[in-house]
């Protein structure tokens, strides 16, 4: 899936629609499977992104991958007690207001108000903390500022960040990556969880679920979720119940801003751990190398030989999301560094960058149209560290290729530039007038049979792998009833 | 004084008024100097016995239900109903001189009803009661209609006016759209008998449209509640927090002579010095806390600190553009914007259950 950060304005209509479907339920109050912060901020659970203290995702070890805080040896030692576990107040208690005491009051002379009360424990409660506590730089004296991306900031970058006409904030939608190196399927010590065939959903199957919560640990996103009620964890489906029958995931459907496209990747599964394990500055390209070329005929013989079906090639082929990841080069994963391959993608927010300012002040009266990707009102670093392991070089990139697509766009609808700034701008950038108007037409134009590009499910084979389809039908959780080949 | 009438009416059949459509509307309907006939249409809803009222022996089509009030609408109006929107251009086109007609040729027959909408969204006419163009799935964009189709605007010289050629704006100044600074505390005068002691500070209040909440209770439902702080807050800048010793969260009194709202305070490097935000517009009905200043009895909303300052120019009409019309043209409160004290609440008490 693409994010296209320039066209979130964050709504959380795609949280809404979510936890409508499925978290409404006790003991998944407190799950967003789908949620939307604001950066700068600390997210949900508050200061995910640090390591130092969730202790998620992988660390290179030689030629390979270890969990950083869990896995066979970590994960058993601490299976009992294990200290890296997201606790309630990191998230937030969720709650409710005591609505009947509006009713139920006794007489007096003051308007009687509901209070809040917990839905953990049905007590009073004090809310001190929410799933997007942090909404548009909400108290950012303790999250914004505290934001583990500054951390490559000068004091001074810092301070600068938050005077008031420098100030950016920009909207981050946040699922399941469904890795191609997942972690959680890695630490669960059950064997529950596992990336299907047919479609790379990452699912926890509910039946083999024994709730050791390795993967809450082990998920450097914080997308997984224990469910204290029926004692299981719980994480994103992608909405595979939608998907099988060519229905689009609910945030998806529900995006205002149409910001989201989803479609089919191709890639080479054996170069998974040589990818995963590779110097951190090669991360980004090396993963995006594994993305193979739906048009490439050796791509195609061999997508076949190994039974993909040629409707699932052809909707590589037409897939939005390869163009703007491989084709284009314009979506970045988020924290490559954690190592599990993310299969999320985001067009990073062009606009609040581009509107700065030279010197002290802010200042909008530059010569040319934009100011440089350098003039950022987020610092390139502050980006670098989101979405490319630090590099700025990757980040100033794409911004530049997305600065050159407006200002080609501006020469042929206005035309009141120097054409030779646009033309300079496209060519430093590596893009043709052609490709610029095919990335605007895909970002602004498109419906949504364009950005949403799945084939059918083929459940058909999937069924098969399935020992006795009668067994599972009604269950809450769905998998194979096989257990997978795993163990210590 | 002129242009009065004696209206004589039955209060006795208000309720009757309110579930059926009378027989006015058979002059037909229009807005803003557009007027069509409608006479037919009306008739034809009396046709239907399962839709209508017998009131002293006569029949009236009804309103009663909410399903019946919708039909009606999407019955009567140009933008549902493609007969009616030619008709309305007819008449556009005689007012003005102008070729109009064929903005409404391809939705003559659209005929829009309650089961059309329920099945999915559908776009409706052209009409001239609005200013927007939509042929051929244009996206709807005002005053395309007066800049393409050289339509006059609905002012005295049918153009834009950005300067208010009338004695009053002139008197008061308001004749050109230009920068005047906001009114010091004392104008407003809303401080007179309001305390400021220890940390507290004045702060101008703003109340705008909240992220959530525009004009509607979405934001008061447990799950925006969630998504956001549970509460309204009082937003403040980092700055003046740290003046009154208000750390993120805290309780807080909001007040001047009008009114108080107590909430938690939400300090954010978003908001400038001096200014203190409470989104409009929360329901009295959650997590309010009493208040200290008032001797412990139950705050207000936002709308408690602010009062009516009536613009006088609004006053002026009977002039071209300034015409009274509802709901468009007439005088409105400015009441977005006042000095209020902020202090930190030390005693926090919602409710004694």
């Amino acid at each position: 899936m693409v994010f296209h950060l320039d066209k979130c304005i964050g709504c959380h209509t795609c949280s809404i629609a979510c936890k409508n479907i499925w978290t409404d339920r006790k003991g998944a109050e407190y799950m967003w499977w789908n949620n939307v912060e604001t950066k700068p901020g600390t997210g949900y659970p508050t200061k995910w992104e640090d390591q130092e203290i969730y202790k998620g995702g992988w660390e290179k070890k030689g030629k390979s991958v270890d969990l950083i805080g869990a896995g066979k040896v970590k994960g058993m030692a601490r299976i009992f007690h294990n200290p890296n576990l997201p606790v309630m107040d990191n998230y937030y208690e969720p709650w409710t207001y005591k609505y009947s005491y509006l009713f139920d009051a006794p007489e007096g002379d003051d308007q009687p108000v509901a209070r809040t009360i917990s839905l953990v424990t049905g007590e009073p409660i004090d809310v001190k903390a929410g799933p997007n506590w942090d909404d548009d730089l909400s108290g950012s004296i303790d999250y914004a500022r505290q934001d583990t991306n500054m951390e490559t900031l000068t004091e001074a970058e810092k301070q600068t960040m938050f005077q008031l006409e420098r100030m950016v904030m920009f909207y981050l939608p946040r699922i399941c990556n469904h890795c191609l190196n997942p972690s959680c399927v890695a630490s669960c010590p059950s064997g529950a969880i596992y990336k299907r065939g047919e479609d790379g959903i990452v699912l926890i199957n509910q039946k083999r679920c024994r709730a050791w919560r390795m993967c809450v640990t082990a998920c450097p996103y914080k997308k997984s979720y224990y469910n204290w009620n029926t004692g299981k964890s719980e994480k994103c489906i992608l909405c595979y119940p939608r998907a099988e029958t060519g229905q689009a995931p609910a945030c998806m459907h529900t995006c205002v801003g149409r910001i989201r496209y989803l479609g089919v990747m191709l890639y080479d599964a054996d170069r998974i751990e040589e990818v995963a394990s590779c110097d951190t500055s090669d991360l980004v390209e090396r993963q995006l190398g594994i993305y193979l070329d739906p048009f490439d005929p050796a791509v195609i013989a061999a997508a076949k030989k190994n039974g993909i079906a040629d409707s699932t090639i052809d909707s590589a082929q037409a897939s939005p999301v390869y163009k703007f990841v491989k084709k284009w080069g314009i979506a970045l994963p988020l924290h490559p560094e954690f190592r599990t391959i993310p299969n999320l993608f985001y067009v990073p927010p062009l606009l609040p960058t581009m509107a700065s300012a030279n010197g002290e002040l802010y200042d909008s009266t530059t010569d040319s149209l934009w100011g440089k990707p350098e003039e950022t009102r987020l610092p390139l670093k502050y980006l670098a560290s989101l979405f490319t392991a630090g590099d700025t070089e990757k980040i100033k990139e794409v911004l530049r290729k997305l600065q050159a697509v407006r200002l080609h766009r501006r020469d042929v609808t206005v035309g009141d530039l120097d054409k030779k700034e646009a033309k300079e701008a496209m060519k430093s950038s590596n893009i043709d007038g052609e490709t610029a108007d095919a990335i605007f037409r895909l970002t602004s134009l498109v419906k949504f049979d364009e950005r949403f590009v799945i084939p059918a499910a083929h459940r058909e084979e999937a069924i098969e792998m399935i020992e006795n389809t009668a067994d599972t039908k009604g269950d809450t959780g769905f998998g194979f009833l096989n257990e997978p080949k795993r163990g210590l | 004084m002129h242009n009065l009438a004696i209206v004589e009416r039955d209060y006795t059949k208000i309720y009757e008024k309110f579930t059926l459509l009378g027989r006015n509307i058979k002059n037909g309907l229009g807005a803003h100097g557009n007027p069509y006939q409608c006479g037919d249409y009306y008739d034809m809803m009396l046709n239907n016995p399962d839709h209508t009222q017998k009131i002293d022996g006569e029949i009236f089509p009804s309103i009663k239900e909410d399903v019946e009030a919708v039909e009606a609408v999407l019955h009567l109006s140009t933008l549902t109903n493609g007969e009616l929107s030619v008709r309305a251009y007819e008449n556009a086109e005689k007012r003005t001189g102008l070729e109009l007609k064929d903005l409404s040729e391809g939705s003559k027959d659209v005929k829009l009803t309650y089961k059309d909408l329920q099945a999915q969204p559908r776009r409706y006419n052209n009409s001239p009661l609005w200013s927007g163009l939509m042929n051929d799935g244009r996206a709807y964009s005002a005053y395309t209609y007066n800049t393409e189709r050289l339509v006059p605007w609905r002012t005295l010289t049918g153009r834009q006016h950005f300067y208010l050629d009338h004695e009053g704006y002139i008197k008061f100044g308001e004749h050109l759209p230009t920068y005047k600074p906001s009114p010091k505390p004392e104008v407003y005068g809303e401080l007179r008998k309001t305390v400021v002691e220890g940390d507290a500070r004045v702060l101008n209040v703003l109340t705008p449209h909240g992220k959530w909440h525009i004009h509607s209770t979405y934001g008061d439902t447990l799950r925006m509640l969630t998504l956001s702080r549970g509460t309204e807050p009082c937003w403040l800048s980092e700055a003046d927090a740290e003046e009154m010793g208000i750390k993120d969260n805290d309780y807080v009194e909001v007040h001047n002579d009008n009114g108080v709202y107590c909430t938690r305070a939400c300090v954010s490097a978003r908001i400038p010095k001096g200014v203190c935000i409470v989104y409009h517009s929360p329901e009295r009905t959650y997590q309010l806390a009493k208040s200290q200043v008032r001797g412990g009895r139950r705050g207000g909303g936002h709308n408690s600190l602010t009062r009516v300052h009536l613009k006088p120019n609004l006053l002026v009409g009977g002039y071209g553009q300034f015409t009274y019309h509802f709901n468009y043209w007439g005088p409105v409160g400015v009441n977005r914007d006042t000095h209020v004290v902020v202090q930190k609440m030390s005693k926090v008490v919602i409710d004694e259950h």
